[in-house]
């Protein structure tokens, strides 16, 4: 019965993502440090490679946390609400590290630590809102009621993300936020570094939501023996 | 719809009884813009103007937050709302009929706050007042049914008076953002900015729309 | 028996609150024109049956089918009128207020006139204008009792009725049970009142940590059995 399709897939993709890791952490490692140094920013500049690799796994996060949400909602099926809990988690994580990186880069490119351009502001509501999904579960007493509820705060929450950073780049004064891949604000040498960061942080949080599903999924087991136990199974 | 206007109807007549909503809105609001007066030296004031659209929605934003947080307190009294949970019909119109009652509450407030506020700071809002109310209208529209949906998860949580306003804010900036420069740019030439009031009536129907699908799951057991 | 004719089919429902199992598997089956009578000491899950009973709740695990309808839970609640611990009335309105209410929220057709009946049979009609926050807890619990009978549903859920209940009041509740069951509709009854469950009941089971302990038929409903069986589930949980 928790054995369903999700947890089956976490658990058989669990292995081959942390095999993969690890040869692609040592090139990432290697690539970043042969990456040429910026002439005006110095060494903070490698920070490229670590810190908008974290903003596209928290993003993703977010994205499966309201997905799985709705589908929880949906479905009915545990497995969902697994599944969202599990990259909540993992996204605030990714979320605290970009938040935490941004501004050590902002320090040291633009003189101070903050800056209140759209990208930065959006990512700092995320993980508000990250924060208050998590908050909604634990201080609901009912576990399958704190799963709905937080499954309600991802659905409004997605849509409301997006639209937060079309809002706020309509107002902007000026931002300050190197813009999108497209426009080539990446130099020579500079590529790959940053695509393989890239692949690593989203194939990790891959790793540790898998990871995380298959502990919730053997509580969940577990829990299940407890209550079919010959006593009664109360958990006191 | 017969539930919509029903509990339209109730919660009306029993605000209208009590008062006890609207008043601490009004008061919280108010007491919001007095705060606010003093935590600007009294130097700085000559750029009220400035400033002004922006303290008017930190009051609205804070005294909504209160006014929402007794929107469903006076519902677990006697466990009224499993009786609301019971009705047989899409639980969507329950939300409708409680925010719409949270948002007349709410323009009601706003107008009187507006009144304070014009006094207080000195500023005419007369020749601007039917657009102003358009714009702080369509504020309220988004801050209530988001708040009404999350009231309603608030007060099933612990910590339910903290619980909202957790759950609120970060995704009212967006409407924040629109109603404060919708609000600067009429103060400063009269005109109604076509960018912001789009926003916000994008948003309202984001917000109205997934609220009225979500609400079912929310009042379940 | 088909299911479609019963006013309850339910297989293993179960329902947990995180580590909590509150109910373990039940097997319920309601003909209509019967009465079920539902014993269990505090936290045996009677509570949370009977919610889940009324469409409030849903089961963890199980299948439910209330007078017939199992998909639409919305016509489900239309069929189940509920009496629980708490009156569900809103203390600033009055009687008479909350059921017309409570008449709308059902789409109950002449409602006036309904209303007017229930409040005279329920020996309410001096208090209907009275703001419910200053009646007694007996009238309240009357009150309540009208709100569950309103829309005529085919499936009343009591959860403990008698409680605040006069000796006059809660036997004049029990001969309107017995009337509604008379008229081919179903009652459930919990109660921790053994010779009221008695008097009112077809049926009565016996439910001990989630689980239904025992069944008695109508033919050899016996309080002093019933006592015994109640009191060992109840030391049983404790």
């Amino acid at each position: 019965m928790h054995e369903s399709a999700i947890d089956r897939t976490a658990a058989r993709f669990r292995p081959i993502l942390g095999l993969s890791l690890v040869p692609l952490s040592v090139a990432y490692a290697v690539l970043v440090m042969n990456a040429p140094l910026d002439r005006v920013q110095g060494i903070i500049q490698k920070i490229l490679y670590v810190h908008p690799a974290m903003a596209f796994a928290a993003y993703l996060g977010f994205l499966i946390t309201a997905v799985a949400g709705a589908l929880y909602l949906w479905r009915g099926e545990e497995q969902y609400d697994r599944l969202a809990l599990a990259a909540a988690q993992v996204g605030v994580l990714f979320c605290t590290l970009n938040i935490i990186t941004g501004p050590i880069w902002g320090k040291g490119t633009w003189g101070r630590w903050w800056s209140w351009d759209p990208r930065l502001t959006v990512t700092m509501l995320l993980w508000f809102v990250y924060i208050a999904t998590l908050l909604v579960r634990s201080f609901t007493e009912d576990p399958a009621r704190g799963a709905r509820f937080a499954a309600v705060y991802g659905i409004l929450g997605a849509p409301v993300m997006v639209l937060n950073y079309f809002v706020i780049e309509l107002f902007r004064g000026r931002a300050i936020h190197p813009e999108n891949l497209e426009q080539g604000s990446l130099g020579d040498g500079m590529g790959w570094p940053f695509l393989v960061g890239a692949v690593v942080a989203i194939l990790g949080s891959l790793y540790l939501i898998a990871c995380r599903i298959e502990v919730e999924s053997l509580r969940a087991i577990w829990l299940q023996r407890r209550r079919e136990a010959p006593d009664g199974g109360e958990c006191t | 719809m017969n539930t919509f206007a029903a509990v339209l109807w109730k919660d009306l007549v029993t605000e209208w009884r009590t008062r006890d909503r609207a008043v601490a809105m009004l008061v919280f609001s108010l007491l919001t813009v007095l705060v606010l007066r003093f935590s600007h030296p009294m130097g700085a004031l000559a750029n009220t103007d400035e400033i002004a659209p922006g303290l008017l929605w930190v009051a609205y934003t804070f005294s909504s937050v209160i006014g929402l947080n007794r929107a469903f307190a006076t519902e677990l009294e006697n466990d009224a709302l499993s009786g609301l949970a019971l009705a047989p019909s899409d639980r969507g119109w329950i939300f409708a009929g409680k925010a719409l009652a949270n948002l007349l509450i709410l323009s009601g407030v706003q107008f009187a706050t507006a009144v304070f506020f014009g006094l207080l700071f000195d500023i005419d809002f007369t020749p601007v007042a039917g657009r102003l109310a358009l714009v702080a209208g369509l504020g309220a529209v988004g801050l209530s049914s988001v708040g009404t949906l999350f009231a309603a998860i608030a007060v099933r949580t612990r910590y339910r008076e903290v619980m909202l306003p957790l759950l609120l804010l970060p995704l009212l900036i967006p409407i924040l953002l629109s109603a404060v420069r919708a609000t600067a740019v009429l103060l400063e030439s009269g005109v109604l900015p076509d960018g912001p009031i789009r926003t916000l009536l994008v948003i309202d129907a984001v917000f109205a729309i997934l609220s009225f699908i979500t609400f079912e799951y929310v009042l379940d057991e | 028996m088909s299911s479609d004719s019963l006013a309850i089919f339910a297989r293993g429902i179960e329902k947990r609150f995180g580590h909590v199992a509150a109910l373990r598997g039940i097997d319920l089956e309601l003909p209509f024109g019967r009465s079920l009578g539902i014993l269990g000491p505090n936290g045996a899950g009677k509570s949370t049956l009977v919610r889940i009973l009324a469409g409030l709740s849903r089961p963890t695990a199980g299948q439910l089918r209330i007078a017939g309808e199992e998909k639409d839970r919305r016509r489900v609640r239309g069929r189940v009128g509920l009496l629980s611990h708490a009156t569900l009335l809103y203390p600033a309105l009055s009687a008479r207020e909350n059921l017309r209410f409570t008449a709308r929220l059902y789409g109950v057709e002449d409602a006036q006139s309904r209303i007017d009946t229930l409040l005279e049979e329920l020996a309410l009609t001096a208090a209907a204008d009275r703001r419910v926050d200053t009646l007694s807890r007996g009238m309240a619990q009357r009150v309540a009792i009208a709100r569950a009978l309103l829309h005529q549903p085919p499936l009343l859920l009591l959860d403990e009725p008698f409680t605040g209940l006069d000796v006059r009041s809660a036997e004049e509740l029990e001969v309107r049970i017995r009337a509604v069951r008379d008229a081919g509709r179903s009652v459930v009854l919990v109660s921790h009142d053994i010779e009221r469950i008695c008097a009112c009941a077809d049926r009565v089971l016996v439910i001990s940590q989630g689980r239904v302990v025992h069944t008695s038929e109508n033919a050899a409903l016996d309080p002093a059995q019933l006592r015994a069986v109640y009191d060992r589930a109840a030391e049983a949980s404790a």
